[in-house]
């Protein structure tokens, strides 16, 4: 993991609350930065990986443990 | 940007506002009245509701002072009122606003000390568009936090009903000597107008009350139509106390707002402007009518010079000349 990944730990939020601090943390990013965003509401699952995909960025990874998520995103514009 | 100060009696202003003839639009036989809700202390109707909801969550003890942050989804005079308010009674408040949401409300609400969260249509396609998106973010905040937060939730809150009904209401009933025929009032919540026309007609249920909405697709600020928007709660809960209703569309809304300027001297808000277009179209023969205007043009500028209303000139001058404008806390 390179040493510019940011980290947003969204456990216990529902959703949209994922997906706005999601969107503002990224907001906040260089082009070129990811974010690795940790969330447990089975919903972020949607919400995050559409909000990702829409807006031109890259859902590099999302992996699955226990019962949480976990994105790993990258700005791209 | 400094933030407002605030006195404690500021609170006592809530209320009693004023009802002044139109002249222009009066004759022998009808006489008409407006309410004019800009005579609150933060500029509006809604700072009943604020007030009375906050102080009822007071009573049934769901805040703490210097605690409970409270947090509301609105696109204008709630947030303004609930956030002066609840900062005079000592709590914190957030607001979550649509990005799309004027400018000047952003300004004043951040003026008088609230945090702002700005929502966009593209966050939770499921939940729909606008305040929608506030509405579920702040629903989302409140309810991952529940010893924090507290959300008053104004469609669906009785204690903006009980504003209306315990204030609003006996408040026309003297200012009109007990005389008032006809009822108008715009609708977005439904407090303003299940409050007053339950009231009413408790007193005389010969009373009839109108309810006036924009056309679909509307600019006119704190209306819904029901054609395109989902009945709150608290509407719905007295529904039946509307006995008929008007729609009114954008440009008959604007043509009022010059023509209650050139003819009264008052320089009004889209949505008081739709409420005297709504009056002076619906036939009535005899009588006396009320209609709320829920607050002034102050906020409007930038739309009126948007929809050719008035330019910013025009609008300057206007507002030296303008008549009954209130004393508006953060406009000092």
């Amino acid at each position: 993991m390179s040493a510019t990944t940011k980290k947003l730990d969204a456990r216990g939020l529902f959703c949209p609350e994922p997906v706005f601090r999601t969107k503002i943390e990224v907001e906040r990013m260089q082009v070129g930065e990811t974010l690795t965003v940790l969330a447990d509401d089975p919903n972020a699952e949607e919400d995050v990986s559409r909000w990702v995909k829409r807006n031109g960025h890259e859902l590099i990874s999302l992996e699955k443990k226990d019962n949480s998520l976990e994105f790993l995103i990258k700005k791209v514009k | 940007m400094a933030k407002v100060v605030l006195d404690a009696d500021t609170l006592d202003r809530v209320g009693n506002t004023p009802l002044i003839k139109l002249e222009s639009l009066s004759n022998s036989k009808v006489q008409y009245f407006a309410k004019l809700e800009s005579h609150n202390p933060f500029g509006s109707v809604k700072d009943r509701a604020a007030y009375w909801m906050i102080k009822d969550a007071e009573e049934k003890g769901k805040l703490k002072k210097n605690h409970t942050i409270i947090i509301e989804p609105t696109s204008g005079n709630t947030g303004i009122a609930l956030t002066g308010i609840a900062s005079l009674l000592g709590y914190e408040v957030e607001i979550v606003i649509p990005e799309k949401a004027s400018e000047e409300t952003k300004k004043i609400i951040t003026k008088l000390g609230a945090k702002l969260y700005e929502t966009s249509d593209d966050l939770c396609p499921k939940v729909g568009a606008g305040t929608d998106q506030s509405i579920a973010l702040a629903t989302s905040i409140a309810s991952s936090r529940p010893d924090k937060y507290y959300s008053p939730n104004q469609y669906s809150n009785e204690a903006n009903f009980m504003g209306h009904y315990n204030g609003t209401g006996p408040e026309i009933w003297k200012q009109t000597d007990g005389r008032v025929t006809h009822f108008f009032t715009g609708v977005g919540t439904g407090g303003t107008i299940t409050g007053i026309s339950t009231y009413l007609k408790e007193q005389n249920p010969k009373i009839k009350t109108i309810g006036v909405q924009p056309q679909q697709n509307h600019l006119i600020q704190g209306l819904r139509n029901f054609e395109e928007s989902a009945k709150p709660d608290l509407f719905l809960r007295r529904e039946n106390t509307v006995d008929d209703w008007i729609t009114i569309n954008n440009e008959t809304a604007f043509s009022a707002v010059k023509e209650l300027f050139a003819k009264e001297k008052l320089l009004v808000s889209p949505s008081s402007a739709t409420v005297y277009a709504a009056m002076k179209k619906y036939p009535i023969s005899e009588g006396i009518v009320v209609g709320i205007f829920a607050d002034d043009g102050r906020k409007f500028k930038s739309l009126y010079s948007q929809q050719n209303v008035f330019s910013p000139e025009e609008f300057d001058a206007n507002l030296k000349q303008a008549k009954h404008l209130s004393k508006i806390v953060y406009l000092d």
